[in-house]
């Protein structure tokens, strides 16, 4: 057990090869004490999973997962789905979901947490505020929305009608154009507050000098963001956006409980669908090849979130 | 410092302008940030105290003409049926998150503290794979985990969501909690070592207590993951008393699909014991994302 200084740093430099891996893991088998429960419960959970998912793919199933008689087909289920119409649709309502919630939510917690910024009287208050609907479960917010959302009695349709601005309620999540971008509000009215969070505790490490001397330098108050609040905040913004993206990706209930998908397919994304195949048609099968395929798209997006915060470490050590 | 206040004083007047013109937009957009975050929320709250029939009136009844407490006092009296479901999915509820909390707090920390002050071989390989664990949605591990939980004989017990919920906890919680420990000097360990403590006593007395703000945000970020958890709660368990809050009030009203003011009074207790639990330990949550995310 080796706290690192800079001898535990000279005398591995000394050992290359082999024999010096081994013999470094030998050396620091109790350090692997520590990190052993949490490992332990993620290969339980996680490996585990991945590796019969991978299998099952490669196999027709019969439904009620007696799995005994499942059959090898090689490559048939990844055929099916590739060349389903459904599958085309669900990709396009997945992209613009994930995209259109991201983006938003990002720039409305960052809009947000700008104007957070500045001290003034009932901040505190007023973030607290902000911050409920991302503690609050989504069961609970999917509800009150849908509520609100409500043919007949929901509360926007009301108000339009009030103001005049339509004859009736209009019917928002049972109509095939307005279904996404209404579920879409739904998502950003839970997950702004965790952008606006994570660029609060961004500000925060913007050096106060730098921005004033900025101002006495005759910087506008945009120069001032453009030029040294934003690039300060880059590491941050792409790490928080990569977050909110993978969030909104995986992300199945509000979907799920508000119109399961429907109507015609107009809200599935790929999580609820994949669910749907599994659970509803007991399509294992073809379940797990979508998984697959899910699997190595996060693995996509999961390089570019390693990168981004090997990055800041990276930045942190040269520091 | 009274320089640049002079200075900013004296800029002229249309600068000043500008920057007032940006102080202005900033509060409308909170102000309209605040009714798109509160409205819903609010609304909730009237429908709650509206009766079935007032609730599903057209136009709406911005206020109900007769307040009133029925949908509240039905959900928690332990005489009716209803009041027995809902108290004993938010016992259940409780239950499976406080020993998720301990359980994630008691494997988190030590392994963050490996994280941060070991170098051992495959240290970054481990902790990349443990945050990359973050990356995959639960319906990914949903068929085999409910495989695996039948086979070890899991399915239906809240075993199942405890040792499933550890796992979602845990990157966050690590990646949090070695943020702070890496902002604790090593010396202050060195020199309780030299004054003869063990390793253990160390890390016991010194390193704990400075990384309480830390264990406490890992503790609400847990326990909040595992309130609100539905799809795994939704998939392992069929029995209805087992059922946890977001299930249990899926299922409820999904039988009785007219009971908005019972629906909404409903998700209000439910999301009461996260939204109070944030707000009063909320200072540490963002200490610790500055701390342990952000300066990382």
């Amino acid at each position: 057990m080796t706290i690192v200084t800079g001898k535990a740093e000279a005398r591995r430099r000394l050992q290359p090869g082999t024999a010096g891996t081994l013999r470094k893991i030998w050396e620091h088998r109790a350090d692997y004490a520590y990190v052993l429960p949490a490992i332990a419960v993620m290969l339980i959970v996680i490996a585990y999973p991945i590796y019969y998912t991978v299998e099952l793919s490669f196999f027709k199933t019969p439904p009620g997962l007696q799995l005994r008689d499942k059959t090898f087909i090689g490559f048939d289920n990844y055929t099916t789905i590739l060349t389903s119409q459904v599958f085309w649709k669900v990709t396009w309502n997945t992209l613009i979901w994930t995209l259109g919630s991201t983006f938003i939510s990002f720039v409305l917690g960052f809009a947000t947490a700008l104007a957070l910024h500045r001290d003034f009287i009932g901040r505190g208050v007023l973030r607290a505020i902000l911050i409920i609907p991302w503690v609050i479960s989504a069961v609970a917010a999917s509800y009150i929305w849908k509520w609100i959302y409500h043919s007949d009695f929901g509360i926007i349709g009301a108000v339009l009608v009030g103001l005049g601005l339509a004859d009736r309620p209009p019917n928002f999540i049972d109509n095939v154009s307005t279904v996404l971008p209404s579920l879409i509000v739904v998502n950003i009215w839970r997950e702004f507050p965790f952008a606006m969070i994570m660029m609060m505790a961004g500000l925060q490490t913007v050096p106060d000098q730098l921005l004033r001397a900025a101002k006495v330098d005759g910087a506008s108050a945009w120069q001032r963001f453009w030029h040294v609040t934003f690039p300060h905040l880059r590491n941050v913004s792409v790490v928080t956006m990569l977050l909110l993206a993978v969030a909104n990706f995986n992300s199945f209930i509000i979907p799920w409980i508000m119109t399961g998908g429907g109507p015609s397919n107009a809200s599935h994304i790929w999580i609820t669908h994949i669910y749907e195949l599994a659970f509803g048609r007991q399509r294992w099968g073809v379940a797990s090849a979508y998984s697959v395929l899910l699997f190595l798209t996060l693995m996509t997006l999961g390089y570019f979130y390693v990168r981004a915060l090997s990055g800041n470490e990276r930045k942190e050590g040269s520091a | 410092m009274s320089t640049i206040a002079e200075t900013a004083s004296r800029a002229p007047t249309r600068r000043r302008m500008r920057v007032d013109g940006w102080r202005w937009a900033g509060r409308i957009f909170l102000v309209f940030m605040l009714l798109y975050t509160a409205l819903p929320m609010i609304w909730m709250l009237i429908t709650s105290i509206k009766s079935g029939f007032a609730a599903t009136q057209f136009p709406p009844q911005w206020w109900p003409d007769e307040p009133t407490l029925a949908s509240y006092q039905k959900l928690l009296d332990p005489q009716n049926s209803v009041g027995q479901d809902f108290l004993r999915f938010f016992w259940n509820s409780l239950f499976v998150s406080t020993v998720t909390t301990i359980l994630s707090v008691i494997v988190a920390v030590p392994a963050a503290y490996a994280f941060s002050r070991f170098s051992f071989p495959g240290r970054n390989f481990l902790f990349f794979a443990v945050l990359l664990r973050n990356m995959f949605p639960a319906v990914i591990f949903l068929v085999p985990l409910f495989i695996l939980m039948r086979a070890i004989g899991l399915v239906n017990t809240h075993g199942s969501l405890i040792l499933t919920y550890l796992t979602f906890g845990l990157p966050l919680a690590i990646w949090l909690l070695k943020g702070f420990y890496d902002n604790i000097p090593v010396q202050l360990e060195q020199a309780a070592r030299i004054d003869g403590a063990t390793r253990f006593q160390a890390f016991i007395m010194i390193v704990m207590p400075l990384s309480t703000p830390g264990i406490i945000a890992t503790a609400i970020y847990s326990f909040i993951g595992a309130w609100n958890e539905y799809i795994y709660a939704y998939t392992f368990l069929s029995k209805n008393e087992q059922l946890t809050l977001p299930v249990g009030i899926q299922r409820f009203f999904s039988e009785n699909t007219t009971d908005f003011p019972g629906l909404m009074a409903a998700s209000f207790m439910m999301s009461v014991p996260v939204v109070v639990l944030f707000l009063v330990l909320q200072r540490y949550f963002v200490r610790a994302l500055t701390e342990g995310a952000v300066k990382h």
